[in-house]
């Protein structure tokens, strides 16, 4: 190789890398944005959703939303369209007294099913149970029991007792042995140990999920209804500790009807 | 100062986030702190607006809402200990504060708005540093000394 063919070879190799190394401080760069109330995050990837070694999909990351409406259940926005939330008249009544400091939720007690909450979230998988983490509202969990029956006659419990199976790339949550604690929303929608849910989680891309929940209570409402939300994966982000029996100062300072956070 | 027009903390489909854009945005127009655990709007009067200087004095970092106490002094020289109010230190560290971003003996000024039944009360919207650096209810305006 000559002098000049050395020149061409290092300068050819030289934009190589120098076009290698600029993709890669590309690739090392991910958008970023406000996320929920979070500034700065990663933004949501997109991309096909990946499956775990035995086949099944892959639910794991940290994810925001994906609840119900938490201000009001009933608002059509949040419900499968053409649903109804129609409470039977004694549920009615309960809504038009509660009072917003009877929230559980403002009592640092759970949020139950499909309450959404500002707070990330996070499923585990493993072969016999999955397991949702919540960050707040309150730092608490759930457990679903794979493949598994309820039993015959489960004490009633604020998250109740779920059995999960697969349907196609679809979790399917079955949850029954609810008590009658706690509240659909800020507005107070009742429910009673009647309650049945059915949760259908579909990771509809690497960062994206929708979730389905069909709400059946004849004690407290005059048919089914089902809520629709769609979460969204927080990439780089941790759960961290909130316990908010910790120093809850508002208690005593909320007056007035249930109602939305800003006052709907 | 807030962002609340990405807020999806129900995580809806998109026209449920744009719906809870508009009420994001009505609800900003009201003052009211962004959601936490209770609702906002039976706790605090967007009509009592409150502007105040002082000393900190206190700074519980702590859940379901952090909160520092300053020491304000009005034109008679009575002292008053305001409690005031911030969102939980899950969201503040996730928007650039850090635990001593407020300190005791910092001299600040707070805009925000008060508690509908107790006068010492408040949610701090706004906290500005003599240097002129920022913080909010929810992030760090500038990077958390």
């Amino acid at each position: 190789m000559n002098r000049k063919s050395r020149r061409v070879a290092i300068g050819l190799v030289s934009g190589a890398l120098l076009a290698a190394s600029s993709l890669a401080a590309q690739q090392a760069a991910p958008k970023t944005g406000t996320v929920g109330l979070y500034r700065n995050q990663q933004l949501a990837p997109t991309g096909p959703a990946g499956k775990l070694a035995d086949g099944t999909p892959d639910l794991s990351g940290a994810w925001l939303g994906g609840g119900a409406s938490d201000a009001d259940i009933s608002n059509p926005k949040g419900l499968k369209p053409g649903e109804q939330v129609v409470m039977l008249p004694w549920a009615e009544e309960v809504v038009k007294h509660r009072q917003s400091k009877e929230d559980p939720e403002a009592n640092c007690l759970p949020a139950g099913i499909p309450r959404g909450s500002p707070y990330p979230w996070r499923i585990v998988q493993t072969p016999t149970h999955y397991f949702i983490l919540f960050e707040g509202n309150i730092h608490s969990y759930r457990q679903i029991f794979m493949n598994a029956k309820h039993p015959e006659d489960p004490d009633p419990t604020w998250f109740g007792h779920s059995v999960g199976h697969w349907e196609a790339n679809t979790l399917v949550v079955d949850t029954v042995g609810f008590n009658d604690k706690f509240w659909f929303d800020y507005k107070g929608h009742p429910h009673t140990e009647k309650l049945h849910t059915i949760e259908r989680y579909t990771r509809t891309d690497l960062g994206h999920m929708s979730i389905e929940v069909t709400i059946d209570d004849p004690g407290a409402y005059a048919k089914p209804f089902t809520t629709i939300g769609r979460a969204t994966l927080m990439p780089g982000t941790e759960l961290l500790e909130y316990i908010c029996q910790e120093n809850n100062q508002d208690l005593p300072l909320l007056s007035g009807p249930a109602r939305g956070p800003g006052g709907q | 100062m807030r962002r609340c027009d990405k807020i999806s903390y129900g995580g809806m489909a998109m026209r449920l986030v744009l719906a809870r854009a508009i009420a994001c945005a009505i609800w900003l127009a009201l003052g009211l702190p962004a959601p936490a655990h209770h609702s906002g709007a039976a706790e605090f009067d967007s009509n009592k607006k409150i502007d105040l200087s002082g000393v900190v004095t206190k700074v519980e970092w702590t859940n379901p809402h952090a909160h520092f106490y300053m020491d304000v002094k009005d034109s008679s020289g009575n002292v008053t200990n305001w409690n005031l109010e911030l969102a939980s230190p899950n969201v503040l560290i996730r928007n650039g504060w850090k635990r001593n971003s407020i300190q005791p003996g910092d001299m600040v000024s707070v805009t925000g708005i008060r508690a509908k039944d107790r006068p010492d009360f408040g949610s701090a919207s706004v906290i500005t540093f003599p240097d002129g650096h920022k913080l909010t209810f929810l992030a760090a305006e500038d990077p958390a000394k």
